[in-house]
């Protein structure tokens, strides 16, 4: 990775070989990296640098990892990466509400982690005006409000370009059921997934070139939905 | 049935409580026959002193003789009832005319004021009557309402001071019999139904024909037997204990033979009955309560262990798998092979790792599903990705019908019921063999099914129903596998309402159907 200046990670984890993997791996990408042991000291250690990002371990010996990220989230809008081998669908979304940005369970792989890091240090980045966004054969021009694929241009429904526009904002992240449901119809649907559902398989089918094994608007079994990065 | 309780738990009143609750024996039944006859007889032996005191006296006192058969009524008024006053009244006023107004021994009365004092003499004896009547059954309702009332916070204390229903029982039928000098059983039904348990305490056993009438006592949800309109042959009294649309048992109480029971009496055995209702229920409330804080805690406790394991196990395969990562990156074509082993086996133990975990929490407890709608698709995709390492040498086939609607499941179990099949399709079949995913809406029996079929050797017939229990492997299985697989699926599948089928693939192999119900999902989305 080519940025001039270095973001700066903390990894809260108590894993001492994870936590050389990760320095390992980030360091070669040409992050800063800082450890914390356990979830006070995270605490702290944040407060202290101002880091650009976290990644948290759910299962740390002090506290618990959900409880660092509500203290966090008391005073800091700081991205933070969930890093847990707590895989349960319970856990994962309620990292999600308490305010975590993206979610990997353990065991995870190398060039995962580091798209994820990647999509959850650019939300912290103002973005002063939306720009044509593509994925595969598509590309979303929101000034336009247009859609087009191969050049040809993709009529969609009002909520279904709403939808596509709400994965494209948070691009490479997942975003909650709760969180599409909420934004699109209102808190009332929120427990309404089968809509999420209908709709994710229309824009599939406007969208990708083989809409049963989906390459860009991917299911995240039980929490929402991602739009992928390339 | 309910038989007569044993010796040891016949119960005696004892002399100490019976004592204590002496001073409330107005509240013991009373005799069939009130004695009214003892009113009269006093009233007619202070009438006959006071006219042979009278006759002592010169006869000009006849005026005050009159006034001291007044005032003989109006103290006897405040002994005896109605009747017997009204009597006296007569009584006296015949004494007085015929034997001290002039002319003596004879009723014919000559002077006016002599008439007017024998009117007076009916009315004030009527009013009197009257009057204290009326104060004297006052007070007793007065007193009979304290009596109850106390009766009722004995009762009430007694039940609150045991420790356990069973004591709480003992106690009250002790304190009934001795306060109402009967005999009492109680009997409890069964929870949530109408039959009676064994017996509970009982001073007297209810078998046969009391039975009969305790059961339409607890039907009919009204008091029955004798004294009441119902079975009235009965020897005992029956009471349910009500509350709340709810029947806790039966109360019997047997009252001596010659004795009644009084409108007050039925009232205090009703509030009786509804204490021990309450009682019953609070009881039945607080163990409901225990038993599911008991599960919650153990369930607590289960889910902290598994965590705790889950984490001691991955966390080294997480490290040796994304070390794998690592070494993928130099691409040394040397060691590029050993790497590779280095993954499969870590993706094995991955999955041995998580298929141990469920099998712990399918034999933890019950498995609460988290249903939630779903595209079957995705299900699929994501249990090819489980499996993707297993199925690299074996042509897939995915047929989802057309008609396949969404589904409402746990998607979590579902994927891992799904990639446990696959994975026994791809180890059980011969390489290079075709697996498929085959998806669809049984409109039949209104479920969705989805099956993995293979061109294997089949099932063994021996071994079906084998299959699914732990740790059971086929003969000619390859190594590698604990056998947990599906004993996993089809504790996953009940837990969401399925069911398996184990089944042949028409032309060869086997075909496994995971069949689970189908949900219609309300209302389209909204645009």
């Amino acid at each position: 990775m080519t940025t001039t200046v270095k973001a700066r990670l903390l990894i809260v984890d108590d894993e001492v070989q994870i936590l050389r993997l990760l320095r390992h791996s980030l360091e070669a990408e040409g992050y800063e990296v800082h450890e914390a042991k356990n979830g006070l000291s995270g605490i702290k250690k944040a407060a202290a640098i101002h880091p650009d990002g976290i990644i948290l371990d759910l299962s740390l010996p002090d506290l618990d990892g959900l409880k660092v990220l509500e203290r966090l989230r008391e005073w800091s809008p700081v991205p933070v990466l969930i890093l847990s081998v707590r895989d349960s669908m319970n856990d994962i979304t309620s990292a999600l509400d308490a305010g975590a940005d993206d979610y990997l369970t353990k065991p995870f792989h190398e060039r995962e982690l580091l798209s994820r890091v990647r999509a959850i240090l650019r939300r912290s980045q103002v973005v002063s005006q939306p720009a044509v966004a593509r994925f595969g054969d598509v590309e979303v021009d929101p000034n336009a409000r247009l859609v087009r694929r191969g050049g040809q241009e993709v009529h969609l429904t009002v909520k279904e370009y709403a939808m596509l526009l709400l994965l494209l904002q948070h691009r490479g992240r997942v975003v909650t059921h709760r969180y599409i449901l909420r934004a699109l119809w209102g808190p009332e649907a929120e427990e309404d997934t089968n809509y999420l559902r209908a709709y994710i398989i229309r824009l599939r089918q406007k969208l990708e070139t083989n809409p049963s094994v989906p390459q860009y608007l991917l299911t995240e079994p039980g929490i929402g939905y991602r739009l992928t990065e390339e | 049935m309910v038989t007569p309780p044993s010796h040891s738990n016949q119960l005696k009143p004892q002399t100490s409580a019976g004592q204590r609750i002496n001073s409330v024996t107005p509240l013991r039944f009373e005799e069939a026959q009130p004695s009214g006859w003892r009113e009269y007889l006093l009233v007619a032996g202070v009438i006959a002193a006071l006219t042979g005191a009278g006759l002592l006296l010169p006869e000009s006192y006849y005026v005050q003789v009159g006034l001291l058969y007044l005032l003989a009524i109006n103290l006897l008024s405040l002994r005896v009832g109605r009747a017997p006053i009204l009597t006296a009244g007569i009584l006296a006023a015949f004494c007085w005319d015929f034997l001290f107004v002039p002319p003596y021994f004879n009723f014919a009365i000559y002077n006016l004021e002599d008439i007017l004092l024998l009117i007076t003499y009916f009315v004030v004896a009527l009013v009197a009557g009257q009057l204290t009547a009326r104060i004297r059954a006052q007070a007793r309702n007065e007193r009979l309402r304290q009596e109850r009332a106390t009766a009722l916070f004995q009762f009430t204390r007694v039940l609150a001071e045991a420790k356990t229903l069973d004591e709480a029982a003992n106690m009250a039928v002790r304190h009934m019999n001795d306060l109402l000098g009967v005999q009492t059983a109680l009997v409890f039904t069964r929870e949530n139904t109408l039959e009676l348990e064994p017996p509970a305490p009982a001073s007297f056993a209810i078998d046969g024909n009391e039975l009969q009438s305790a059961t339409t006592a607890l039907s009919s949800r009204q008091s029955v037997g004798r004294f009441t309109e119902v079975q009235s042959n009965a020897v005992g009294y029956y009471l349910p204990l009500v509350r709340e649309e709810q029947v806790f048992g039966v109360l019997g109480i047997k009252i001596p033979p010659g004795k009644i029971l009084t409108n007050g009496q039925k009232e205090l055995l009703e509030a009786f009955s509804q204490q021990l209702a309450l009682m019953i229920e609070r009881a039945r409330l607080r163990a409901a309560g225990e038993r599911e804080k008991l599960l919650a805690e153990s369930e607590k406790l289960h889910r902290a262990l598994l965590e705790s394991v889950s984490h001691e196990l991955r966390t080294p395969l997480a490290v040796i798998m994304a070390t794998c990562d690592k070494f993928s990156n130099y691409n040394s074509d040397n060691y590029a092979g050993f790497v590779a082993e280095i993954r499969t086996a870590g993706m094995r133990l991955t999955h041995l790792v998580g298929n141990l975990l469920d099998q712990t929490r399918l034999d933890s407890g019950p498995l609460k599903p988290h249903l939630d709608w779903c595209d079957p698709r995705d299900l699929i995709n994501a249990a090819l990705r489980g499996a993707a390492g297993a199925l690299v040498n074996h042509p897939l086939e995915i047929m989802v019908s057309d008609d396949m609607p969404l589904v409402r499941i746990d998607f979590a179990l579902a994927e891992h019921m799904l990639v446990n099949l696959l994975l026994n399709a791809a180890l059980h079949t011969p390489a290079g063999t075709p697996v498929s995913i085959i998806a669809g809406l049984d409109a039949a029996s209104a479920r969705v099914f989805f099956a993995v079929a293979d061109r294997g050797p089949g099932f063994p017939a021996l071994l079906r129903e084998q299959l699914f229990k732990k740790f059971v492997r086929g003969e000619a299985a390859p190594s590698g596998g604990l056998g947990l697989g599906l004993s996993i699926v089809r504790g996953f599948t009940l837990a969401q309402g399925g069911e398996v089928v184990l089944g042949d693939n028409p032309g060869g192999g086997a075909k496994i159907t995971l069949y689970l119900p189908h949900f219609v999902a309300k209302n389209s989305p909204p645009e």
